[in-house]
């Protein structure tokens, strides 16, 4: 009875020291550095032959990877300052879970969401999406996002009318798809075009997280909507182009300049748009002029 | 010497709830420097017997001792011998790692096991083969390798579960000629077995179990009357288990 | 140690001449050979890649050493009851349990040794054949990566001792083994994503995030014992993190096996 009372007692001083020091280790090694090219992911054909029998599972563990990956990259520096490989990486982990499982949705939905915080990723993202759009030849969702980053982002409405076309006739695909393929054929009406886009897309989307994304560049874009709305107006009824958003302020013509929910400033540029001085992007502090203008 | 006193087991057969009762009060005293004959059909509880004095099974009720030392003290087998049934060793050792082990877990020297190994391995006729790996060995071979084992360290009291099974002659007689020797030496035997021409060579005293009971036990002259031989003593003493004599 | 010193010399040799030990170096030998072609495929970063499937196929070797010399060391003692010819002798079951593991030990040291020098021999000789890519190559770190290999292979050794104590047949202590493997590699990156499940868009349940904590306390973390990426690319390994690992890998053993003997010296052998 004692020798058992003292096996217990052994134990459960072992166990507390391995608690201890699995603190202690995992602490430690937190603090060590990671390399610089730990983005490095092998090639997806490559990958193939690894996976063996297992390439739905090694998809899966990349797509994770992923998930994974862009964690780090919001937890290290946020989208804003987050550096180029590391977005790469997000990339290159999704790429190669939809090499080895063409078939598997999640990692283009999951990519089309968050790589576009980066607009330097978007023919990365496009890149992917042709990939998908290929293999899944029944989905319409994938010409419609393709369709969205072309007109969008790309400011070729030709290819995106193409794309929707060619969602549209997809099974099952929102009628929302011809009708803004029509539309698009027409450069005019570009804000309110993309309002009807994102509607299109939110509407398809249950994902909370990735809702919020959408969401708030609608809401960005409902509020330049309505600031050119009222330009229009002011243009109406002077006959001339407001020098500044402040001057429709002053006139009457609306209450307030609304917030930019990505942090910038709206402003009217000189070609009689109304855009922000944050891009509608989180990316690169909303200095650079890499987005594309109107 | 080596003393029963009352042990009890039940076994619980696989996951099921039905119990086998393995022995039953079973109560054994056997002297120094005797040689004991245990006895019994297969499945009548000799093995599981030996098994307790090994400590190997722990009885439910009862109490075994070797040398007045209860039998779950570990230093009780520095002075036992043990042969199972069927022994089975390590595949990839020799005859000669093997008696090493067999001395140094038992407190040998290395001086003493260097000259005791070959004088042992000699005599149960494997010299020749002691470098060779077990696996190799024929059955009979394991056997005598088994024995010298269990003789290694030269027990006060030797245990053997059935050494003569798998043996041809020239092996039973081999083990035969060890066990008169441990006699002579004045060492304590015990062995089981159901050949009873063995019984009746070696032994001073005999136990016949069966049903985990123990049917009868005495010396051997005196248990086995005028005008009977030794197998019709065993038959009826085991004959209420079968209803009967078998035919 | 006097008790367990015999059996341990015995587990070793047992061990070390088992037939399946031939196929395991035969398969480390081929991973070697075959670092040489992949490193010829590599444009940049021969070195990294050398050091990676060098140290991986000691590592997967080694784990294949636990797996199938390791527990039959252990689980044939009970199947074909050669236990009965060790626990004959003046040897309790828990020193049993200790002697057989100390063999064990010496066996998967002894042969990671072997394995680990054909590891140093491989990247040496890709290094020599592409000597100006390997710009950031130490020896150093990589002989720390083997030896939290070995250590590792040392731990898992210790955790299938413990299913062994209480399992009935040795292929659930095989699948069991496994699991906690597979587990003890994959529990912090799991602990740390369902902690912030905010940063990666996925919902978590309370009870998720409970049950993965007690696993990350239960299952060994093994991922501590890989310094594989660190050694590939000659990063700073801290000493506290050394030590740490080195001390967790030592209390995990201890403790799986003395709840192995414990379970061990309840056990009886009909």
């Amino acid at each position: 009875m004692r020798r058992l009372l003292a096996t217990l007692v052994l134990v459960a001083a072992l166990a507390a020291g391995q608690v201890a020091t699995l603190w202690w280790a995992a602490g430690a090694r937190q603090d060590l550095p990671l390399p610089e090219d730990h983005s490095y992911v092998l090639p997806g054909p490559l990958l193939r032959v690894v996976a063996g029998e297992f390439r739905g599972l090694a998809a899966d563990f990349c797509f994770l990877q992923g998930l994974t990956a862009y964690g780090k990259l919001l937890e290290s520096a946020g989208p804003s300052q987050a550096r180029d490989s590391d977005w790469q990486r997000v990339y290159r982990l999704l790429d190669a879970a939809t090499d080895l499982d063409p078939y598997f949705f999640d990692p283009y939905y999951f990519g089309n969401a968050v790589l576009s915080r980066n607009p330097e990723m978007i023919p990365r993202i496009n890149q992917l999406l042709e990939k998908g759009l290929e293999w899944r030849d029944w989905d319409w969702l994938l010409p419609f996002y393709l369709g969205f980053n072309h007109f969008y982002y790309l400011q070729d409405s030709g290819r995106a009318s193409e794309y929707l076309m060619l969602g549209a006739q997809r099974p099952d695909a929102m009628p929302l798809l011809a009708t803004l393929a029509a539309r698009l054929a027409y450069q005019e009406n570009r804000t309110e075009n993309a309002i009807v886009f994102l509607r299109g897309i939110l509407s398809r989307t249950e994902d909370e997280r990735t809702r919020e994304l959408y969401q708030v560049r609608l809401e960005a874009l409902e509020k330049i909507h309505y600031l050119e709305q009222a330009v229009l107006v002011y243009r109406q009824h002077y006959g001339e182009m407001p020098g500044t958003l402040n001057v429709l302020q002053e006139r009457g013509v609306i209450s307030a300049i609304p917030e930019d929910p990505y942090g910038g400033t709206f402003y009217l540029d000189a070609d009689g748009s109304v855009k922000s001085t944050s891009e509608l992007t989180y990316a690169k502090g909303g200095t650079s002029n890499e987005i594309p203008a109107n | 010497m080596v003393s029963i006193q009352g042990i009890s087991k039940t076994f619980r057969e696989g996951l099921s709830s039905r119990k086998v009762q393995a022995l039953q009060r079973l109560t054994l005293e056997i002297a120094s420097g005797e040689v004991f004959g245990f006895l019994g059909p297969n499945g009548a509880g000799k093995s599981t017997s030996i098994k307790v004095l090994l400590n190997l099974i722990r009885p439910d009720d009862g109490k075994a001792t070797i040398l007045d030392r209860d039998v779950s003290d570990r230093r009780v087998r520095r002075q036992v011998g043990y042969l199972p049934e069927n022994p089975y060793f390590y595949d990839y050792l020799n005859a000669d790692e093997l008696l090493w082990f067999g001395g140094r877990s038992s407190g040998m020297t290395a001086d003493d096991l260097r000259h005791k190994t070959p004088a042992l391995l000699e005599r149960v006729g494997l010299l020749e083969a002691r470098k060779r790996p077990l696996r190799t060995y024929s059955k009979g071979m394991v056997q005598r390798a088994g024995l010298a084992l269990a003789l290694i360290h030269d027990p006060a009291v030797v245990i053997l579960d059935e050494p003569m099974s798998g043996l041809d002659p020239v092996g039973r007689k081999m083990v035969g000629d060890l066990i008169l020797d441990l006699k002579h030496q004045g060492k304590t035997v015990f062995f089981s077995s159901h050949i009873l021409n063995d019984i009746e060579r070696f032994c001073d005293r005999i136990g016949i179990i069966a049903g985990g009971r123990l049917r009868l036990v005495g010396e051997l002259d005196k248990v086995v009357p005028a005008g009977e031989t030794l197998e019709g003593l065993f038959l009826r003493a085991i004959a209420d288990d079968f209803g009967g004599l078998p035919s | 140690m006097r008790p367990l010193w015999p059996l341990a010399v015995i587990t070793f040799k047992e061990g070390i001449r088992n037939r399946a030990l031939y196929g395991i170096f035969l398969l480390a030998l081929l991973l070697f050979v075959a670092n040489f072609l992949i490193c010829g495929m590599i444009m940049q970063e021969v070195g990294k890649v050398a050091v990676d499937v060098a140290l991986s196929a000691v590592s997967f070797s080694g784990l294949l050493l636990v797996l199938f010399v390791g527990i039959n060391l252990l689980a044939k003692d009970l199947d074909r009851r050669t236990i009965y010819m060790v626990l004959a002798r003046p040897i309790s079951r828990r020193h049993y349990i200790w002697g057989k593991f100390l063999g064990m030990a010496m066996l998967i040291v002894t042969a990671t040794a072997m394995l680990g020098g054909c590891a140093l021999l491989s990247i040496g000789s890709v290094r020599w054949a592409f000597p100006s890519y390997f710009p950031r190559f130490a020896w150093s770190p990589v002989l720390l990566a083997l030896m939290l290999i070995t250590l590792m292979l040392v731990l898992l050794a210790g955790m299938s001792f413990l299913f062994a104590s209480f399992a009935t047949s040795s292929f659930v202590t095989l699948i069991l083994t496994v699991v906690s493997y597979l587990i003890g590699h994959g529990v912090a990156a799991i602990k740390a994503l369902v902690e912030s499940p905010a940063a990666v868009g996925i919902e978590v349940s309370a009870t998720t995030v409970r049950v993965v904590k007690a696993a990350y306390y239960l299952f060994p973390n093994l991922s501590l014992f890989d310094i594989k990426v660190q050694a590939a690319h000659n990063l700073p390994v801290s000493w506290t993190y050394l030590a740490g690992t080195v001390a967790y890998g030592l209390f995990y053993t201890a403790l799986s096996v003395t709840l192995a003997g414990l379970v061990f010296s309840r056990r009886e052998f009909p």
